[in-house]
């Protein structure tokens, strides 16, 4: 099996970081872990068990401006955005590469999102696997795991004095060139044991379940705060405004989230989505219903982000788990 | 303290005073707890009241402003009831409050069974609700001292280059996602000024300028009225000390107006009046 020293490991990072953006989990302010931009290996955290946030932001930012336009003389023209350099995504866990590949169906579909697409193809996914849980991970039932290398380029699997290496993608071969790999005999732990979530047949129970009085009850106590959306490594709904300064105009996209009452008032007033109810659901049944109805998976990896941060306890794992006895009433 | 509450939500269930009461259960972690809305009977002996109970249930009082309810309140609970009263944003008759003594809440931390107390209950000297119908606990023997802000005190020690250096780290990692507003019994505007577009007081660009201008503001809001109830800081998904803000603001609103907001439903917050005659000492 293939296996990287720590030594070998630090030293390919700093390679990497010469010509590529290099994002990887940093322990910020207040200890959280986030991705961020490394100059080199020693900043990197991968101890933590999920990061704060997953990596979405850097195929799709909380706030990016996707084209300028610029007046001069008076004529007008349009910059779009550009990607400086190719980037790696290290110490992504199978879960969160997950996301990115649910991500990709709606923002690849034709006709594809320039930006995310260009991102997508430049950037290279290294993987660490856990070799321990979170008490709110449901991966496995979300069709990945926590050894799960099928979203990554390359999965590492810490061993001994150092990481087992699985090369995955030819994009994955093509990032290790540069590393000093051995080979060596291996047997690797098993994984760990995941939770498990109801999830088989969710689609159809959500179908079934749609109008019960059962949506309102949870909204009771949901404080549309949006941080589900937010921690959410699927999640892609967003706003854009234009900017203005001077003689230039940035037009802008931001993260939004369905629970906000604002995100879907119309001019004039009128919101198909009233109540806190109706949001919530929409919330629910964009993962569990109309997602999967589309695009064939549900949109929901399992990480846990959303149950440990819900301030009033909406939790997805127990959603499931209701709404397939809703159905089965 | 749990029996208490569930008999006298079943008797006003019952006896159909209330058609709902809001107060905590146990959440799916089985040692935080959540908001729990009773509406049967049958639901009553899923309600508890201990140190997991952080939330300030008075912010879902405007959602049933017309309907009868009966809610627990702890005491800054209740003084967002008072400070929603003072406000004309509650209907007094249509709610029934059931009082809990407090010593105090803890850090709201998914899945641990060991939380530490919040720093804001370690001068907190407020145990009993300064509103109630019916209270359960002790009654201590003494009246609340003053309130004291050590914690601000030694803030206020920092330069203003550290204090920026601090508070410039701290929104770098705001994502704009507004739980700070949404779980407030105080943020309730019906347009905020983060979404009024004409004018756009700030855009919704989740960067540095724009988080600093939103947090500022949402506490600038807040003065004279945050009840420190540390709800805002709980639900932050990153951890920002909003406490530290708001407390501050607190302390202020003390040293220049003698007020604490929340104590009374009489007294409007200094900043909601204005006397012809009135004059600040010692600024313009």
């Amino acid at each position: 099996m293939l296996f990287l020293t720590g030594k070998s490991l630090t030293a390919w990072i700093s390679q990497l970081t010469m010509d590529r953006t290099v994002i990887a989990p940093v322990k910020g302010a207040n200890d959280l872990v986030f991705f961020q931009p490394v100059t080199g290996s020693e900043a990197i955290f991968i101890k933590s068990q999920n990061a704060a946030l997953s990596p979405k932001d850097w195929f799709f930012p909380r706030s990016e401006a996707i084209m300028s336009f610029v007046t001069k003389n008076g004529k007008t023209q349009i910059i779009p955005a550009v990607m400086e350099k190719d980037a790696v995504i290290f110490g992504i866990r199978p879960c969160d590469a997950r996301a990115i590949s649910l991500l990709d169906k709606p923002f690849l579909a034709e006709p594809a999102d320039a930006l995310y697409q260009e991102r997508r193809n430049r950037t290279t996914l290294v993987g660490i696997a856990c070799v321990t849980v979170c008490q709110e991970c449901f991966c496995t039932s979300m069709g990945s795991g926590p050894a799960d290398p099928k979203s990554l380029d390359i999965l590492l699997t810490p061993a001994d004095g150092g990481f087992a290496v699985q090369v995955v993608t030819d994009k994955g071969k093509r990032l290790l060139e540069k590393a000093i790999t051995q080979d060596k005999e291996l047997v690797l732990p098993n994984p760990p044991e995941v939770k498990t979530v109801p999830s088989s047949g969710v689609t159809e129970a959500m179908r079934k379940a749609f109008n019960n009085i059962y949506w309102d009850r949870v909204a009771d106590r949901c404080i549309h705060c949006n941080i589900c959306s937010f921690v959410c490594p699927c999640c892609y709904c967003f706003d854009v405004r234009d900017y203005k300064e001077k003689d230039k105009i940035q037009r802008v996209r931001s993260w939004e989230s369905c629970e906000s009452a604002l995100f879907t008032r119309a001019a004039g007033g009128h919101n198909p989505r009233p109540s806190k109810g109706a949001r919530m659901r929409q919330r629910f049944a964009h993962k569990l219903l109309y997602f999967p109805d589309i695009f064939g998976d549900l949109k929901c990896t399992g990480c846990g982000r959303c149950v440990k941060n819900c301030p009033v306890n909406i939790d997805i794992r127990e959603i499931i788990s209701d709404v397939q006895k809703l159905a089965r009433e | 303290m749990s029996q208490p509450i569930r008999d006298k939500a079943r008797e006003l269930l019952q006896t159909k005073k209330v058609e709902c009461v809001i107060g905590w259960e146990r959440a799916t972690d089985g040692v935080t707890a959540r908001p729990l809305f009773v509406y049967d009977i049958k639901d009553v002996d899923r309600l508890i009241f201990d140190q997991t109970c952080v939330h300030n249930l008075s912010r879902y009082l405007r959602d049933r402003k017309d309907k009868t309810t009966a809610i627990v309140a702890k005491p800054c609970d209740a003084r967002g009831i008072n400070m929603l009263l003072n406000e004309q944003q509650l209907d007094r008759q249509k709610l029934f409050i059931i009082g809990v003594v407090c010593q105090g809440v803890n850090e709201r931390c998914w899945g641990q069974a060991d939380a530490r107390q919040q720093e804001r209950c370690q001068w907190c000297r407020q145990h009993v609700p300064p509103v109630y119908d019916f209270l359960v606990g002790e009654k201590p023997a003494s009246e609340p001292s003053a309130p004291s802000y050590p914690d601000i005190a030694e803030f206020e020690k920092k330069s203003p280059e550290e204090r920026r250096a601090f508070w410039e780290e701290q929104y770098q990692a705001c994502i704009r996602c507004n739980a700070c507003r949404h779980s407030c019994p105080g943020c309730y505007c019906q347009e905020c000024f983060a979404e009024n577009l004409d004018p756009t007081w700030v855009g919704i660009r989740i960067a540095p300028a724009e988080s600093q201008i939103w947090n500022l503001v949402r506490a600038f809001h807040l003065s004279g009225r945050c009840v420190d109830c540390g709800a805002c800081e709980q639900a932050c998904p990153v951890n920002i000390p909003l406490m530290l803000l708001n407390r501050k603001l607190q302390k202020d609103g003390i040293d220049f107006f003698g007020f604490e907001p929340g104590l009374s439903a009489e007294t409007a917050p200094p900043f909601a009046t204005f006397k012809k005659d009135e004059k600040l000492e010692g600024g313009e």
